[in-house]
């Protein structure tokens, strides 16, 4: 049934003109999985009329049931074309096959990273956007990601069958719907203008969008469309497209064509003319089971039905019929070959994002290229769970040269920094894989711009790694991926057995290495802790953990745990004094909150240890009104040295402060990684040391005096500067019809979130509203919110910033005093806040 | 209470005149200091005026060590050990241990025991701090009776009572009654021998014997007796049975015991960190326990396998000014008593561990299983399976959240020489160097101590300022150094 063999899979693989690496992306449940069914029909891995219910790609069983993609799937596929349709291809190809490398991608803003790793090893990017729902944010998110990675994007309008069977709209309306999806896709494509790219924006008459109706297997594109009129009224395709879309009206009383609408009556849009009703008046005469109707027409486009197809009824009638005028995969295909980029095309102007190196070096030159002589440059982007648990296939792309079964690799890690043995390992590649479908084929090598998967590397590699020949030393890494979300939902696991322990740390590790995202910790009091970017991710990694990686043994979780952070209000209300346990040295300190968006600049890298001090001078005094001298003066960033909080020196004429310096901000790192409040990290806080005493003899003032002491004088400082807790707030977005907005807002009230922005989508009955929750609500919220408005509202969270909570942790009874009381007891402390006197010494 | 009968006057001239000692130190902890005259003439009056007594106070380690070195000070013969002690083998001197004989409510004992084991449905084992061994014969008694007159009825719980082991100990295997009743041949430690000692067990100076097919978690534990370093140890051997403490103090069962349990998950949390360590000290925390000198070369050996860098301190007993004079240390071995050896406080900067513990976090083949040992006398026998065939794969570190690479000192000859010569070369470069140091914030990982050193922001004398411009005259500070006549202005 599967309509090509692995041998010609392996030979098309040689002809890089010939190959497209893409991927799906889309907000979830605009129906990247069932559209890519079609696609995978088409390639006869799965039968026609199946295609759009199994979801091929969705491998996974809890993927099925619950009708959502989790994981990034890639699956190879290989089309022969025929010679009219590539009439009109300009580029260069080598014979009319093509392969097409696809990768089905998650929607949920969970499984952001899954869609990360996906851009990374494709060229091109099929925009799916549900056609009554338009551009969601997870939509405008990916599409920003893939616009960052160079990736050029084409549009599909999906789920146009609703616009026929359930909401039954005009032609025109249903022209202006479209027209508002495509706008607002370019809208965001606009701002990544790109001299080496070119225009990324999508044009309907351009044929890069699509009109799809996944579940029913049909797309057209206006080329569909304009190839049939071309020849019926003579004119050239290119300008019947031209006329297909935008301020183009026709009037058949007159048969003329106009750039205006004349106001008669049957003067119609061209599009509407030409696209719309025709496929209109085909579903309602199948719908309608007008048979003796539907045949001529049908024979007046050249389609053939076969004979049992003809006893059809209804639904599936009409669903046979437009799969076979509109096949969704010719459409999309073409659309594909003629607008996607080649790896050939494509790397020459990746390169520059993907190369760590100088572009000038050998590497550089051969990815550019597309060199398949060149030395191999491969990127491993994930690792996945291979059927013999615990073992993992390491998928990737190859940018240039070869890699082949038993090639020895140099395996180049995240740490890897060039000339150095760290994070290095050279290893044999054991086995290259291809998937076709649900099986894998292994092949003898796979040449550059390709997907492959890789047996025998998981031990070597933890993530990700670029991989090249053994010899070649000087090779820089490719670059890194930047993940869109960043892990902040944590919770505590423990096996229900104690003797399970082992099988629970090992099962541990392989989740960390399964997911890019996740995040297993362990801590002080010595609970294990997974972290994930959101319920759904961690309630998926929870699950594969238990039954994946553990064998089935029983694990206990916590309530999910969200982690604070520690801050000040104000300065300090005096300046505090700590002594050395020696009584002979004194350090003097004062605590006042960082400028606003200071942290934020210090988090996003903008600010940090490494800089040119000059430059961090600079940014400080335009940005944030620091003093010139000051901000030279900084000691250091912590917690781990990179975080946003800081100490300044402000002490003058100070003998042997030199020489401390070291100590204090030793004590620094310690103290701002368990503030004084529920050891939580602390953030915004700049500590001034205003005076400083220090004893005469060096063996006096040394680290033992004085780092303890400069943890107690943070924490003195800390605590006298109206201390505050700091909670993660979520971005959530929300799309609803009117009538959930009122159930929407009092889960959000419930729920201390509050919304700041509400916008009915035009030419819909749907609203999209944006709001602020805290996270620590945020658990049961999408099944709270699933429960008040009926099931019609699904709502999307991201992290956004840290909010400071009003009341004061200080003030017993208070809110963030019951809540630091909390934190304080599942760590094992004191119940008690350490009073300052403890901190604090007198004179 | 009596001073005759509570330092057991009697039986120690007894000990010393049968034995013909004649240079006697007396070892006291601080709490019963104050006692020593009234012991050394009472000691006094029994014995002839030949024997010399000496008292040692202030230990230099832990106080339930016997201090050989403070006796050897002295050419002692033997040592008098006065109060709370860990019963570690000596390995020089023949001691005598006096536990004390703290006051205890048997009767009540005796009931909430007989009452805690018709609970739990399970046979007790019955363990308890020594200065209580003087009233165990009379809880028994007490728990016969109460338990016969309990409704005729035929009670179905069953007891077992550890027995204290002589309270005299030897060195190491040179003399000393090997089979005497009450006590166990000190060289057979492990908890799990083979088949006809696999039934007995003993931990701080408690013994006992579990009859055929029993194992220890069959039973329930009930601890007479103070929460202190002796019970943690009981807790953390024994983690998977169930345990309760008798208050005798206060008189009443305490059951709820998730802070003890705490200690073990915390303990595990320490492993884990220490296994990130690049640099470890080994403290040295007893000069007297026998084995201890085997067990710090023991340590040194795995950590240098490990690849990793170490140093040994002598330094008494550790607090956290101490060790935080040693900043570059990612983690501490404290090589002590089982007694003293658990050291958790979150005041010190690096984490100490225990010689158990870390041959858990530097021999990459063992896992933890929940078992756990303090003595290390058990560890000595149990030479580490290193043998150094680590896998290649990158460590999991939980301290990280990710997997990382071990620096390896071992890479090649090269680097070690390298490390050796690294305040050589960076001194010898001082001038070029400095200028990068002060610009930066951040810090490289270093393998070495003098590579740390290396990397510190402060080098010495600044002889080239950063100013060019003379610095301005400034009037100093005056006063007193406890506090300067212009600090007052900060009040």
């Amino acid at each position: 049934m599967v309509k090509f063999t692995a041998d010609e899979l392996r030979m098309i693989m040689d002809r890089k003109h010939n190959i497209r690496n893409m991927s799906v992306i889309a907000h979830v449940d605009h129906g990247k999985s069932t559209l890519t069914d079609s696609l995978v029909a088409a390639a006869g891995i799965i039968a026609q009329e199946v295609a759009g219910d199994v979801r091929m790609t969705d491998t996974r069983a809890d993927e099925a049931e619950r009708g959502i993609t989790i994981k990034s799937t890639g699956i190879s596929l290989y089309y022969q074309m025929s010679d009219d349709a590539l009439k009109g291809y300009k580029g260069e190809r080598q014979g009319n096959e093509y392969l097409i490398n696809l990768i089905d991608s998650p929607g949920h803003v969970d499984f952001s990273s899954e869609v990360t790793a996906a851009l990374r090893i494709t060229d091109g990017a099929l925009v799916v956007v549900d056609c009554v729902e338009g551009v969601c944010v997870q939509t405008e998110t990916v599409l920003r990601q893939a616009l960052g990675e160079r990736i050029r994007p084409v549009l599909t309008v999906n789920k146009m069958d609703r616009c026929f069977l359930e909401l039954q709209v005009d032609g025109e309306e249903a022209y202006q719907t479209f027209q508002k999806v495509v706008e607002n896709a370019n809208v965001i494509m606009a701002t990544y203008e790109d001299p080496l790219l070119g225009d990324v924006q999508v044009y309907p008459e351009k044929g890069t969008v699509a009109f799809s109706a996944g579940l029913h297997g049909w797309a057209f594109t206006l080329t569909n469309f304009a190839k049939m009129y071309a020849s019926k009224f003579g004119v050239d395709e290119a300008k019947m497209m031209e006329r297909l879309w935008g301020e183009n009206f026709f009037d058949p009383a007159t048969k003329k064509w106009t750039s205006k609408h004349t106001g008669s009556p049957t003067c119609k849009r061209g599009f509407v003319q030409f696209c719309y009703e025709p496929i209109k008046q085909i579903i309602n005469t199948c719908m309608n089971d007008q048979k003796d109707k539907l045949w001529p027409m049908l024979q007046k486009l050249g389609v053939t039905m076969k004979s049992d197809e003809k006893d059809l009824m209804g639904k599936a009638l009409m669903k046979r019929v437009m799969q076979t005028w509109l096949p969704a995969s010719d459409a999309l295909l073409e659309m594909m070959v003629f607008h996607l980029p080649s790896p050939a095309r494509a790397q020459r102007y990746r390169v520059e994002n993907l190369y760590e190196g100088p572009l000038d070096d050998a590497y550089a030159n051969a990815i550019r290229n597309c060199d398949p002589g060149g030395p191999l440059m491969l990127y491993v982007s994930k690792m996945i769970p291979a059927s013999d648990k615990g073992r993992f296939f390491a998928f990737g792309r190859v940018f240039s040269g070869k890699v082949s079964t038993g090639l020895k690799v140099r395996i180049m890690g995240p740490n890897y920094v060039p000339g150095e043995k760290k994070d290095l390992y050279v290893k044999n590649v054991q086995r290259t894989v291809i998937w076709m479908g649900k099986k894998q084929e292994t092949v003898e090598d796979v040449p550059c711009g390709n997907t492959v998967a890789m047996v025998g590397l998981d031990q070597f590699i933890t993530k990700n790694a670029t991989l090249t020949n053994e010899k070649e030393v000087d090779a820089h890494p490719i670059r890194a991926m930047k993940f869109s979300v960043s892990p902040v939902v944590r919770v505590a696991v423990q096996c229900k057995v104690a003797s399970d322990l082992p099988k629970l740390v090992e099962g541990l590790k392989r989740l960390a290495k399964s997911d890019p995202m996740v995040v297993c910790t362990i801590e002080e009091s010595g609970e294990h802790i997974v972290a994930g970017a959101g319920e759904l991710h961690l309630e998926i990694c929870l699950k594969d953990l238990q039954d994946d990686f553990m064998g089935g043994a029983q694990i206990i979780k916590s309530d999910p745990v969200v982690s604070f952070r520690e801050t000040v209000l104000e300065r300090s209300s005096r300046i505090v004094m700590s002594k050395s346990p020696n009584k002979h040295n004194r350090l003097y300190m004062e605590a006042r909150p960082l400028e606003e968006g200071l942290p934020e600049a210090i988090d996003e890298g903008r600010i940090g240890p490494k800089d040119d001090p000059k430059n961090r001078s600079k940014i400080l005094s335009e940005e944030f009104g620091w003093d010139k001298d000051l901000a030279k003066k900084i000691w250091c960033f912590g917690p781990e040295t990179i975080g946003p909080n800081m100490v300044v020196d402000m002490c003058k004429g100070v003998q042997y402060l030199n020489e401390i310096k070291d100590s204090v901000v030793a004590g620094f790192q310690w103290a701002s990684k368990e503030g004084p409040l529920a050891e939580e990290n602390m953030r915004g806080i700049c500590f001034e040391v205003c005076d400083v005493v220090l004893h005469a003899d060096a063996i006096h003032r040394g680290g033992g005096q004085i780092i303890p002491t400069a943890r107690r004088v943070f924490y003195a400082s800390h605590l006298t500067a109206k201390p505050r807790l700091m909670e993660p707030v979520y971005l959530v977005e929300i799309q609803a019809p009117e009538q959930a907005l009122g159930g929407i807002y009092s889960v959000l009230n419930q729920k201390r979130g509050h919304v700041f922005e509400e916008m009915q989508r035009p030419g819909t009955p749907l609203y999209n509203i944006k709001a602020y929750l805290p996270v620590v609500e945020s658990f049961g919220f999408s099944s709270t919110l699933r429960a008040a408005t009926s099931g019609q509202a699904f709502p999307q969270c991201v992290f956004d910033h840290w909010d400071m909570m009003s009341s004061d942790p200080l003030e017993a009874g208070s809110q963030a005093s019951m809540l630091v009381a909390e934190i304080r007891k599942r760590k094992g402390l004191k119940e008690q806040i350490t009073p300052l006197s403890e901190f604090e010494d007198k004179l | 209470m009596d001073l005759e009968h509570n330092f057991e006057i009697a039986r120690v001239a007894e000990f010393i005149l049968s034995h013909g000692f004649t240079r006697v130190a007396l070892q006291f902890p601080d709490e019963l200091l104050r006692d020593s005259m009234r012991v050394v003439k009472a000691l006094r009056r029994e014995l002839n005026s030949s024997v010399k007594l000496y008292v040692m106070a202030d230990t230099t380690y832990g106080s339930c060590c016997v201090d050989e070195v403070g006796a050897a000070h002295v050419n002692a013969e033997c040592v008098i050990h006065y109060g709370h002690t860990c019963l570690s083998p000596t390995s020089t001197i023949p001691a005598l241990f006096i536990f004390g004989k703290a006051s205890i409510s048997t009767s009540d004992c005796a009931r909430s025991l007989l009452k805690y084991g018709l609970e739990c449905g399970k046979p007790v084992l019955v363990l308890f701090g020594l200065e209580y061994a003087h009233a165990i014969p009379e809880i028994k008694s007490a728990l016969l009776s109460d338990a016969s007159c309990l409704s005729g009825s035929v009670s179905t719980s069953e007891h077992l009572f550890a027995d204290a082991s002589c309270s005299f100990i030897s060195p190491s295997g040179t003399f000393g009654p090997a089979n005497q009743p009450g006590s166990i041949d000190r060289r057979v430690e492990n908890e799990c021998l083979d088949e006809e000692n696999s039934q007995n067990y003993k931990i701080g100076g408690l013994s006992w014997r579990l009859p055929q097919g029993r194992t220890m978690e069959d039973y329930s534990l009930f601890w007479i007796g103070l929460d202190n370093p002796a019970f943690s140890n009981v807790v953390l051997t024994f983690n998977s049975c169930e345990i309760v403490r008798y208050d005798a103090k206060e008189d009443r069962l305490i059951i709820d015991l998730s802070q003890q349990k705490k200690i073990l998950r915390r303990r595990y949390y320490l492993v884990e960190k220490a296994k990130d360590a690049n640099m470890i000290g080994v403290l040295v925390g007893t000069l007297g326990a026998a084995g201890y000198l085997h067990m710090i070369h023991q340590m040194t050996e795995l950590i240098t396998k490990a690849g990793k860098k170490s140093y040994t301190f002598v330094m008494g007993k550790p607090n956290p000014a101490k060790l935080a004079n040693f900043p570059e240390l990612d983690v501490f071995i404290h090589v002590s008593c089982a007694q003293t050896a658990l050291l958790d406080s979150k005041e010190f900067l690096a984490p100490v561990i225990t010689p158990f513990e870390a041959m858990l976090a530097l021999d990459r083949g063992s896992q933890w299983t929940g078992a756990y040992q303090m003595d290390f006398g058990d560890l000595i026998s149990s030479t580490p399976s290193v043998a150094n065939k680590q896998s290649e794969e990158a460590r999991f570190s939980f301290i990280q959240g990710g997997y990382v690479e071990d620096l390896d000192l071992h890479d090649n000859d090269e680097v070690e020489k390298d490390e050796i010569l690294a305040l050589v070369n960076v001194t010898e470069k001082a001038l070029q160097v400095r200028d990068e140091d002060t610009r930066s914030l951040t810090k490289t990982v270093a393998k070495s101590g003098a590579e740390y050193f290396a990397s510190r922001s402060y080098h010495g004398l600044d002889i080239n300022g950063t100013d060019p411009v003379p610095a301005k005259f400034l009037t100093g500070r005056s006063g007193k150094a406890s506090g300067y006549k212009d600090e007052n202005t900060h009040r």
